[in-house]
């Protein structure tokens, strides 16, 4: 599981590679990935899916929302709370 | 009756004057104050010198400033182009010149990505903001300039129902896009039948999913003001997601959606739809794709209460046909039909043999009637090969459009859309000339030969895949390409994925073989 500090720069770096195709070259932390069309719809259950992959969290589809994904400082604390709950959830060692 | 696309506005505004017309981004605009901008921007527009026939660009997102810009441009006299504020400049620079748009409304942002030497037929900007310190070299205004002139009547205006309201460009096949002239005939055709067929009434809330460069928002906004209702322009923050979508389609009170296939397919796989929640709406109108079958049964299981249709038409005819959802003969369908021509319309399939098609042959779709587009802006060579003389009636002469979609007709006269005669496309409903990406990519100096395939996708239609042929290997990548497109090409038009090769396979006649490359498709990385 990747730590916690570095889910912003592991969607940022998934956003730049997808979107380097439509001429952006960077993204800043509260700049909108939706209002731009950096992102799409494909675009952000690819996301969904790559975040599951490497981070290990599970998104419901009713997560899936603007106030989640709209930015990357959106993703990251939603993927923070989600993996946080995670852990509380878990047995202790 | 009315015979000018604003009539229907000032009409509305008599009986529903303090009714919301339109939302959009939090904001609401009644009909009292859409009729009364709009006719301070008409005049606005006179005193800019702006006449009848002249061309108007609307160039911003989507916004409540949106109607009353259509509006007021009409009011004007003008003819309104609505331009896709997420295309690359080039394009749309090159758009405004082709039709010589004398008049830009706009926002500070979108102004700055146009170049005022690219398009020197722009004599002045309107920007839906207040600031007009916008630093460009174009004479420009803010919206409230508006405040200064007449609200009350709109001005004097000698129109017919046959004059041009609005120029919707869409994907040409030799690489510049093309402007399909809409009169306001062609328009209220469309409207009247809507208006029947849908029993559209001032207590409905109509969703505007697409945006208003594509035919589908000539539906929504016109049948909203016609009917007195509101029409609810969807965030495009919110499109995206598929949950909050839904949320919002139930928190509008939307009674009637209507938009392109794929936006529904992924409310239905990823929206959580809910009946209860969805119990505002009665109708779901798709068009502009095939809607893959699978999904539209599941949608038509989630949502019971619903009816569905299938609309079809290519934008030179509006809607020219239509099929009701029949729920009972579903679920054994292996496709839906395009259906039946729509009120004061006709459609009949024409063969190889110049003749008109009957019960199971297959022809292409020919359109005649008051709702065929009267050709393409400044392209008369285009507009007479697709707007052909009516071959099939001898009294008098009249044209008709040839759609290039391959039909074919059943026993209760519904026609099922069979393909494509050409390289058109469609992918997540837009309509896509292959040959405008080739251009694309064909301009940059290291492509010697460039081939684009459609690749069939279950959930947006069709995925765009290309093979390049540099001058010399090594001197371009696939990413530059795309790059180099994305200055070109809408972002719905830039190829997924493309192969650089060091030579194109070719057919017997010298054509680069596309049936070979597309059967050596590797599946698309997800």
């Amino acid at each position: 599981m990747a730590e916690t500090g570095s889910v912003k720069e592991l969607v940022r770096k998934f956003i730049l590679e997808t979107a380097q195709i439509k001429g952006v070259k960077e993204v800043g932390d509260n700049d909108s990935l939706t209002d731009s069309g950096i992102i799409d719809s494909l675009g952000i259950f690819r996301l969904v899916s790559y975040l599951e992959e490497t981070v290990g969290v599970h998104v419901g589809d009713e997560e899936i929302t603007q106030d989640n994904f709209r930015t990357i400082a959106d993703i990251e604390r939603f993927v923070n709370a989600k993996m946080a709950a995670s852990n509380q959830a878990a047995p202790a060692h | 009756m009315p015979y000018i696309l604003q009539q229907l506005l000032t009409e509305s505004v008599k009986q529903h004057a303090d009714k919301p017309a339109v939302w959009a981004r939090n904001r609401t605009l009644t009909y009292r104050e859409l009729n009364e901008r709009s006719n301070q921007l008409a005049h606005f527009l006179r005193k800019q010198g702006i006449r009848k026939g002249d061309r108007i660009g609307l160039f911003f997102p989507k916004a409540v400033e949106s109607l009353v810009a259509m509006f007021g441009a009409l009011k004007a006299g003008a003819i309104y182009v609505p331009l896709d504020p997420n295309q690359p400049a080039d394009r749309i620079s090159y758009i405004i010149t082709n039709c010589g748009i004398r008049g830009l409304i706009t926002t500070e942002d979108r102004l700055k990505l146009l170049d005022p030497a690219a398009i020197p037929c722009v004599e002045f900007a309107l920007l839906t903001q207040e600031s007009a310190n916008s630093g460009s070299q174009i004479h420009t205004f803010g919206w409230s300039a508006l405040n200064y002139f007449p609200a009350g009547h709109s001005p004097e205006l000698d129109a017919t129902t046959t004059d041009l309201a609005y120029i919707l460009y869409t994907s040409g096949s030799t690489g510049r896009p093309k402007g399909v002239m809409l009169s306001h005939q062609n328009a209220l055709t469309f409207i009247e039948w809507c208006a029947e067929m849908f029993s559209v009434t001032c207590d409905d809330h109509l969703s505007n999913h697409a945006p208003l460069h594509f035919d589908l928002s000539v539906f929504d906004v016109y049948n909203t003001i016609k009917a007195g209702a509101t029409v609810h322009m969807v965030p495009d923050d919110i499109a995206i997601f598929p949950a909050s979508l839904a949320n919002w389609i139930e928190k509008q009170q939307i009674s009637i959606w209507y938009s392109v296939p794929s936006a529904l397919v992924y409310l239905v796989l990823h929206g959580k739809l809910d009946a209860q929640k969805l119990r505002r709406l009665r109708i779901i109108l798709f068009a502009g794709e095939v809607f893959p079958q699978k999904y539209l049964k599941q949608l038509a299981q989630i949502l019971p209460h619903v009816e569905l249709y299938n609309l079809y038409g290519p934008t030179e005819t509006n809607v020219c046909t239509y099929y009701r959802v029949d729920r009972a003969r579903l679920p054994q369908m292996d496709k839906i039909p395009i259906g039946r021509a729509c009120a004061n319309t006709e459609v009949f399939g024409v063969d190889e043999k110049d003749r008109i098609i009957g019960i199971g042959e297959v022809g292409e779709l020919f359109v005649r009637g008051p709702s065929v587009t009267p050709g393409y802006w400044g392209d008369p060579e285009k507009t007479a090969k697709m707007c052909v003389p009516n071959r099939f009636q001898g009294n008098f002469e009249e044209k008709m459009y040839r759609t290039g979609d391959l039909v074919s007709p059943d026993e209760n006269g519904d026609y099922y859309f069979l393909g494509r005669r050409d390289n058109q496309i469609k992918s997540r409903g837009y309509r896509i000339e292959l040959g405008e990406i080739e251009a694309a990519l064909l301009s940059h100096a290291g492509v010697c030969e460039a081939a684009v395939i459609a690749i069939p996708d279950e959930e947006i239609g069709n995925r765009i895949m290309a093979f390049v042929m540099p001058h010399r290997t090594g001197t371009t990548t696939a990413v530059e390409l795309q790059q180099h497109c994305a200055t070109k090409v809408p972002k719905y038009m830039i190829p997924e994925q493309i192969d650089l090769l060091d030579v194109l396979p070719k057919t017997s006649t010298g054509k680069i073989d596309r049936v070979t490359l597309a059967k050596g498709v590797r599946p698309v990385a997800v």
